[in-house]
């Protein structure tokens, strides 16, 4: 076995050789099993330890072994629950592994560790059926409540045409609605105490300010919203089962639709996550066509977020000025990809297509009209009085908490935490760029606009640096694996013939190994953690989404506040339904 | 055209208009019932509970607030048209009760009566325990 | 004129007029956001609102079998009633009012009163839980706002010595009351927003937080009289401000009754404008706004009024 990090050794010094068995991962990243009954043992002790904490619970998923082949040098198991931790002093990222065995096993509940293991270990539980002891309410997150069976387990089909006719009569749809109602015993809430009268109201799925179809539930007294519970699941669409039956190569414009506002934006964690496995080489001018794609589309998620933002807060224009300037982004998108909101457009190993002509020019246009714009927002919302009265100091967080809940990107950023995964690990190219890492102090609804609204002035500067220096040569690599491998190749020999049908016909065959790489996506860290079995189709794909973290926060952030505040702070979370859901 | 006599004639032109717009429609337009149109709005779900409720102090405050100072606002009222026939006189006895009155919203507003805001919630909170 | 002629052709040329005011709005607020508005119907979209009516009048009278059935039905038909009543004693030109009454400010500020119980009601026969937080926020704002709203007319009232909107309106004769009653006017026009209940005081029908507030269990014809009601309300508070402080249909050149249009419309204009640009405050801010600076600043004006005129009478 190689070198082993620091970490690990350090763990190894600490509870002894033998108790953690380290594993060797594509991405590099440190990887260790640790046994279920040391589980919590080891991981309060990285998440405090004085050298070098690992204070953020970033991932907890779990994969269903019981199929896999290619486990070289892992325990044996059959369900494996994995937790990846951020350390922000080392900058570095640790997985943790325990390996369970039998049909339904479990593994004990890290909630008391982290808050935000509670929806991770929901959603495990859901989507694996494995149990989690010591969880406070251990029940279905993603699927509805009538779901029979748990939709990641290999066992369970993944298309409808396996699942027998759907059938929902008006008998059916009476009972799942009166599923869907909301009972507070469940959740451990009282009606009535000392005086007061509560009443339960649900702010979406279908409300004007739910973005999507977020439920929330408040427990409101008159105006005042004395506790919360967010329900999720109804934009779930199993991304991630299907990244299990999909090509490499054709799960990519399914990545689009995962934060359905940032496009491109979520190629990249994919495609880097793939390229990391195949161990393919972007070359230079891919990488800064696609850090323009990415940048112009955090442009234009930005802009849907503020527009929202501010009609949360009741002002009416600005979200239309927005969503005109968002055209003007997508006429852009349009010109280079063809698309518009989900181009599909980065491919393994670099983009589809070059650049076409005249891109220069209309991106040129794009940020001296998008500068002249923001400065008129700025009039308008930023500095607007009553705006800011709305929205300073509501849904405040400290860092701490922060961290405590797994939040990422602006939320960090607005609590005074200089990280930026652009910055702190460049991935992507994105280190040969200048640009500053935006940040605020008090960590309330204001200042993570405030944050959205800087980070749009740097990535018209990054925009403006590819245009700059856009590098010459191949848009894409020609490692065997980027499909499909060159046409003109194939009318000479017979092994490119074939590499080319196979490539097309079947997509390639990315060799066995795990990868996770993160990026700076515009609503926080996003990641794709591929697990390859050496096969034409990924044989476990978890999508880490940053807004699924950030929804679980609304409680602790908006309890004690109006139901105008609420609104506010769902604005201001910035979040996409269909990234929380998957 | 003056005095409550034509008055209380565009009243009843008024409330004909209005009422006759109600029958009209009510003879126009269709009707149907299906399920879910005998449950009340709430974002799409069946809602917990009914919204017959009792509601917090807060609000019956501002109500206390507007009877005490319109009744105050009578006696200004009474003033204003006549203030002229009423003189420095006149004058004097208002000024000392809008002083009284303003000294009255002082209280008020240093009791925290306006504040809907930050303090009261956050007793609130403690005392609940969250 | 007959006297009921006069009365159903004023209650129509309001109700046309309100309309056209919903016809300006839609398109000054697509000039602001940089769209289009309606441009269909008729020549520069102007019969859409007339083709709205007619069909919302063919749209089911529709009363939950959940709400308080008669209260619901009530409701709506209260604001249309007192906004369409106080027109009764707005000159609209020399000699054009419904009913000149000696205490025509007086009955303004009662019928704006009335229209509290429309919003109350509704809310509370909705019978569902966003209608009632509406319902209940309604209340408080517009009761909080209808002491200084008042009392801010004052001034006026202390300068001509008479509550009759016709004599307030000759008295402007030399200078506009806009000038030396410039507190009193800004009083008045908030109050006035939030009397009619549009951004930035829309918290009873907020739509990002309470889906429609008030109305939201509202539809068809029923839902049309809040909607119209609003926009007679927008007139009526536009045609107050030009009555009380923008000296009515006095004005030179142009015929008065078009004067008193033109004046009208400018506030109209104005109110769009509002509710182009601002965002809305929360309830506790709303609430603390009124009673912590504009009560005062009221009681102020009219106390440093009553000094000027007693003085300059002397």
């Amino acid at each position: 076995m190689a070198e082993h990090s620091e970490v690990l050794r350090e763990l190894e010094g600490r509870f002894g050789t033998g108790t953690i068995q380290v594993q060797e991962t594509k991405d590099g990243m440190p990887t260790a099993w640790v046994s279920s009954e040391q589980l919590r043992e080891v991981l309060g002790h990285l998440k405090t330890s004085s050298g070098g904490s690992y204070p953020l619970l970033y991932d907890l998923t779990a994969i269903d072994e019981r199929n896999r082949k290619h486990r070289e040098g892992q325990p044996p198991s059959d369900f494996t629950v994995v937790y990846q931790l951020q350390s922000f002093e080392r900058n570095e990222e640790l997985r943790i592994k325990v390996a369970l065995q039998g049909e339904r096993p479990s593994a004990p509940s890290v909630t008391g560790i982290w808050k935000n293991a509670n929806f991770y270990e929901r959603e495990v539980y859901d989507m694996f059926g494995l149990g989690f002891e010591g969880h406070p309410n251990l029940s279905r997150i993603l699927m509805p409540p009538w779901w029979e069976g748990h939709p990641l387990r290999k066992e369970h089909p993944a298309r409808g045409t396996e699942l027998g006719p759907f059938v929902m009569d008006e008998a059916e749809q009476e009972r799942q609605l009166e599923m869907l109602r909301f009972r507070p015993e469940d959740w451990g809430m009282k009606s009535q105490a000392e005086g007061h009268e509560y009443f339960f109201v649900n702010i979406g799925p279908q409300h004007p300010s739910a973005h999507g179809v977020l439920r929330v539930v408040a427990q409101m007294d008159g105006e005042v919203v004395v506790d919360l519970v967010p329900e999720i699941g109804f934009h779930h669409r199993g991304a991630e089962k299907m990244g299990e039956r999909q090509s490499w190569h054709t799960f990519i414009p399914y990545t689009d639709r995962i934060d359905y506002l940032a496009g491109s934006m979520n190629n990249f964690p994919y495609l880097l996550s793939v390229e990391k496995l195949a161990g393919i080489e972007v070359p230079p001018r891919g990488k800064v066509i696609r850090i323009l794609m990415a940048e112009l589309f955090r442009v234009i998620s930005h802009l849907v977020y503020y527009g929202t933002f501010s009609q949360d807060v009741g002002q009416m224009s600005p979200v239309f000025y927005m969503f005109n300037d968002r055209e003007k982004g997508f006429d852009i998108v349009e010109a280079i990809t063809g698309g518009r909101m989900h181009p599909g457009w980065f491919r393994i190993g670099g983009v589809a297509m070059d650049l076409p002509e005249g891109w220069d020019s209309m991106v040129r246009g794009f940020i001296k009209y998008m500068r002249r714009r923001l400065k008129d927002y700025d009039a308008a919302i930023m500095r607007n009085r009553l705006f800011q009265a709305r929205t300073k100091g509501i849904g405040a967080l400290s860092l701490d908490e922060a961290i405590e809940w797994g939040a990422t990107g602006h939320f960090l950023r607005a609590c005074g935490l200089e990280w930026d995964l652009r910055k702190k690990r460049p991935y992507g190219g994105y280190e040969t760029f200048e640009f500053d890492i935006p940040t605020a102090s008090h960590g309330d609804s204001y200042d993570r606009l405030l944050i959205h609204v800087e980070e749009m002035h740097q990535s018209l500067r990054i925009m403006e640096q590819c245009l700059a220096n856009m590098p010459a040569g191949p848009y894409k690599s020609d490692h065997p694996l980027a499909v499909p491998p060159r046409k003109d190749g194939t009318m000479q020999d017979i092994e490119t013939l074939i590499n080319h049908f196979l490539g097309v016909s079947w997509g390639p065959v990315i060799p066995a190994g795990e990868a996770s790489v993160t990026v700076e996506a515009t609503k926080g860290n996003n990641s794709y953690y591929l697990v390859s079995d050496g096969g034409t189709t990924s044989y476990r794909t978890r999508i880490r989404t940053p807004c699924f973290a950030h929804v679980q926060m609304t409680p602790v952030m908006s309890r004690g506040l109006t139901i105008s505040d609420l609104v506010v702070i769902l604005g201001s979370v910035d979040y996409v339904l269909a990234d929380v859901d998957r | 055209m003056n005095g409550l006599g034509s008055l209380a004639l565009y009243l009843v032109v008024v409330v004909a208009i209005v009422g006759f717009i109600m029958v009209l429609t009510h003879l126009l337009g269709e009707r149907h019932s299906q399920r879910g149109t005998a449950v009340p709005y709430e974002s799409g779900i069946f809602p917990t509970g009914s919204a017959r409720i009792r509601f917090p102090s807060d609000f019956y405050l501002v109500a206390m607030f507007f009877v005490v100072f319109d009744v105050a606002a009578v006696y200004l009222f009474a003033w204003a048209v006549a203030a002229r026939e009423l003189g420095w006189a006149g004058y004097a006895a208002i000024l000392v009760f809008s002083l009284e009155t303003i000294a009255g919203l002082a209280y008020l507003w240093k009791m925290g009566a306006f504040d809907w805001g930050a303090r009261r919630k956050r007793e609130h909170l403690e005392r609940h325990g969250y | 004129m007959n006297p009921v002629l006069f009365a159903i052709a004023l209650v129509f040329g309001i109700l046309f007029f309100a309309a056209f005011v919903i016809w300006i709005e839609r398109r000054f607020l697509a000039l602001v956001q940089e769209r289009y508005g309606p441009n269909r119907v008729g020549p520069l979209g102007l019969v859409q609102v007339i083709a709205d009516i007619i069909k919302i009048l063919t749209k089911e009278n529709w009363i939950p079998p959940f709400a308080d059935k008669g209260v619901f039905v009530i409701a709506p038909m209260i604001i249309m009633v007192t906004v369409l009543a106080s027109f009764a004693v707005i000159p609209l030109g020399p000699g054009i009012v419904a009913s000149d009454l000696d205490v025509g400010l007086l009955f303004f500020l009662a019928m704006s009163s009335l229209a509290v119980y429309s919003v109350a009601l509704a809310g509370w026969a909705s019978n569902s839980k966003f209608a009632l937080l509406g319902g209940i926020r309604a209340v408080g704002q517009m009761v909080s706002y209808e002491v200084f709203m008042g009392i801010s007319l004052l001034g006026v009232v202390l300068q001509t010595g008479s509550f009759s909107l016709v004599a307030i309106i000759e008295a402007q004769r030399r200078l506009w009351f806009c000038v030396p009653q410039f507190v009193g006017f800004v009083v008045f026009f908030i109050a006035g927003l939030a009397e009619t209940r549009r951004i930035p005081f829309d918290l009873p029908e907020a739509e990002s937080e309470l889906v429609a507030g008030y109305h939201t269990e509202y539809s068809g014809f029923k839902f049309a009289m809040f909607y119209l009601g609003e926009y007679v309300g927008i007139t009526l508070i536009s045609s107050m401000i030009v009555v009380l402080f923008f000296g009515g249909w006095l004005g030179p050149w142009l015929p008065p009754f078009l004067w008193f249009v033109v004046k009208t419309l400018f506030f109209v204009v104005v109110f769009v404008l509002i509710r182009g640009s601002l965002p809305r405050p929360r309830y506790d801010q709303l609430i603390g706004f009124g009673w912590k600076l504009m009560f005062p600043l009221a009681l102020a004006n009219l106390v440093a009024t009553g000094g000027i005129v007693l003085a300059l009478a002397r």
